[in-house]
């Protein structure tokens, strides 16, 4: 029997996440700060790149430096979340598929979107969303913008908005782990970790066909480059500045879409894995 | 002996096709993604007239070679996931040398991207505006000092992963990260501002991809390019022996 799912219960099961995360860092302290520094590393090298692009030849396309700089605030900011909401592997959910875990939550008393959304929260070992925060401080500091509780929640809309869009996508094509769970167990991770270097490419000054594409087939120009734009008052190509929020309801209808029917094949025919001893196929 | 080699490269290249070549295509279409807007990013940036001392044709080409050489240019084996993957296993199972398979493993795995993506690129490399012909013939000599350094700096990280106990996720993640921006795979290091550059060319990182590249391209000293090769690779290998050699002991798998 399935227990009743109330806001009261999705707060116990985040805070039951929160908890084994904390465990982890306390009884496996120098690991887990490792692991923190790790991550941090691994998302300042990727933004690095493209700021130091910026800072070399005074900004890009049109864009300052402290722009490209706002920029990628944004995107650790996302990275963050991504991190502090999804390390159970539920929004790399091919690899649950492809690696016949999901049987492991089928036998849970929740439903399947319940344990998925709560099972990879870790708020405690995410260093990035501290990295996101003091990124984004130093960037609007610099472009003295100024904050208005307007302009917070149109922050809080946009990075709402865009994990919307990272988590309908890579369940899209996760789906087709159910069909070929080997090949495609990492599909996830080549939509997600792969693209995230064109996610922050400022495509300001680029021709049209680069951009038109990366707004709409891989909607990498989604993930920071427009947000980022609109929060600056200058929503890019004369479109709305909803035009972010329209293609993630489109991506989530359609994903949700692909993966019911995916997930009907896999309850007939599963995914059989493990060798006998104990590694995957 | 040989024979055995080319046969566990050949089983590496076949089995990232196993389920089939249509699987890759994500791959491939991420690379090709990544190089067009890349490209376009160089025009640009290059197009506010900034003097880095390289002109656009070289930077074009710099971007598109690395693209086209990635898995040489920064080598990655299956090492890092030796105790989660079942690569231990495997490796530690056959009557080959444990480096020896992981070097044909991974020359190995390079085959089906060299194949389905390099290479139509390379033909399409006319249409970007690039030119793909080596300014030296040195070039060869870096690629072969970059490969082989690549291998060492891998095994390191791959002695780490077993220092940190199996956080191999992490360990290649930063790697990635330190490669981005260190190797010159990405940006020349020639091009880092705030003085880095004078720094940055001298450590380990910058003689992986940056070096073949900027020798192919004709915007680095071949000679001292490849004496700063050399001898990085006379520290590093030395030591990654020695270190691995350590490591053995601390491996342990439980499944994964």
């Amino acid at each position: 029997m399935a227990d009743k799912i109330t806001l009261r219960r999705v707060l116990r099961l985040l805070a039951i996440s929160a908890k084994m995360d904390l465990v982890w860092l306390l009884r496996d302290t120098k690991f887990a700060m490792i692991g923190v520094l790790g991550d941090i590393i691994s998302n300042l090298g990727t933004v690095a790149g493209i700021f130091l692009i910026a800072a070399r030849f005074n900004g890009i396309g049109g864009m300052s430096a402290d722009e490209v700089l706002f920029m990628m605030a944004y995107s650790t900011l996302v990275s963050g979340i991504f991190t502090t909401f999804g390390t159970g592997n539920n929004i790399h959910i091919s690899r649950i598929i492809g690696r016949g875990q999901l049987e492991h939550l089928f036998i849970q008393p929740l439903p399947l979107g319940v344990q998925l959304a709560t099972n990879g929260f870790s708020p405690f070992t995410s260093g990035k969303m501290l990295v996101g925060v003091a990124l984004m401080a130093i960037a609007v500091s610099r472009l003295r913008l100024r904050i208005s509780f307007l302009w917070v929640v149109a922050l809080i809309a946009y990075l709402l908005t865009t994990m919307t869009i990272i988590v309908a996508r890579s369940y899209l094509v996760s789906s087709m782990a159910f069909y070929a769970p080997v090949a495609m167990e990492e599909i996830s991770n080549t939509a997600i970790e792969d693209a995230w270097l064109i996610s922050t490419f400022p495509l300001s000054g680029m021709p049209a066909f680069i951009q038109i594409p990366l707004l709409t087939i891989l909607p990498e120009g989604l993930v920071a480059w427009f947000p980022s734009l609109c929060l600056l008052g200058k929503p890019p190509l004369n479109l709305s500045p909803y035009y972010p929020m329209l293609f993630a309801l489109f991506i989530t209808l359609i994903a949700g879409y692909v993966f019911k029917r995916g997930l009907n094949y896999y309850v007939r025919k599963g995914a059989n894995r493990y060798v006998p001893y104990g590694f995957r196929r | 002996m040989l024979y055995k080699y080319m046969k566990t490269a050949r089983m590496a290249a076949l089995e990232r096709t196993n389920g089939g070549v249509a699987y890759l295509f994500p791959d491939i279409l991420i690379k090709v993604f990544t190089l067009i807007p890349l490209v376009y990013l160089w025009r640009v940036v290059m197009s506010s007239g900034a003097d880095v001392g390289m002109s656009l044709e070289q930077m074009l080409t710099y971007t598109y070679v690395s693209a086209l050489l990635a898995d040489m240019l920064v080598i990655k084996t299956t090492a890092t996931g030796w105790l989660s993957d079942g690569v231990l296993l495997k490796l530690y199972g056959r009557p080959l040398s444990v480096f020896g398979q992981l070097a044909a493993q991974t020359a190995g795995r390079w085959a089906p991207m060299l194949l389905m993506f390099s290479l139509p690129m390379a033909l399409m490399a006319p249409l970007f505006g690039v030119r793909l012909i080596p300014v030296s013939p040195l070039f060869i000599v870096s690629l072969l000092l970059c490969v082989t350094l690549g291998f060492a700096v891998d095994f390191l990280f791959a002695c780490l992963s077993i220092k940190l106990r199996n956080m191999n996720w992490l360990v290649d993640r930063t790697r990635v990260a330190i490669a981005m921006v260190f190797s010159g795979t990405i940006i020349p290091i020639r091009l880092l501002p705030f003085g880095l550059a004078d720094v940055m060319k001298y450590q380990p990182f910058a003689c992986l991809g940056g070096s073949p590249l900027s020798i192919f391209v004709g915007a680095a000293d071949a000679g001292e390019t490849i004496a700063l090769q050399i001898l990085w690779n006379l520290i590093l290998w030395p030591a990654a022996l020695l270190i691995w050699r350590k490591s053995q002991e601390g491996m342990v798998s439980y499944g994964g």
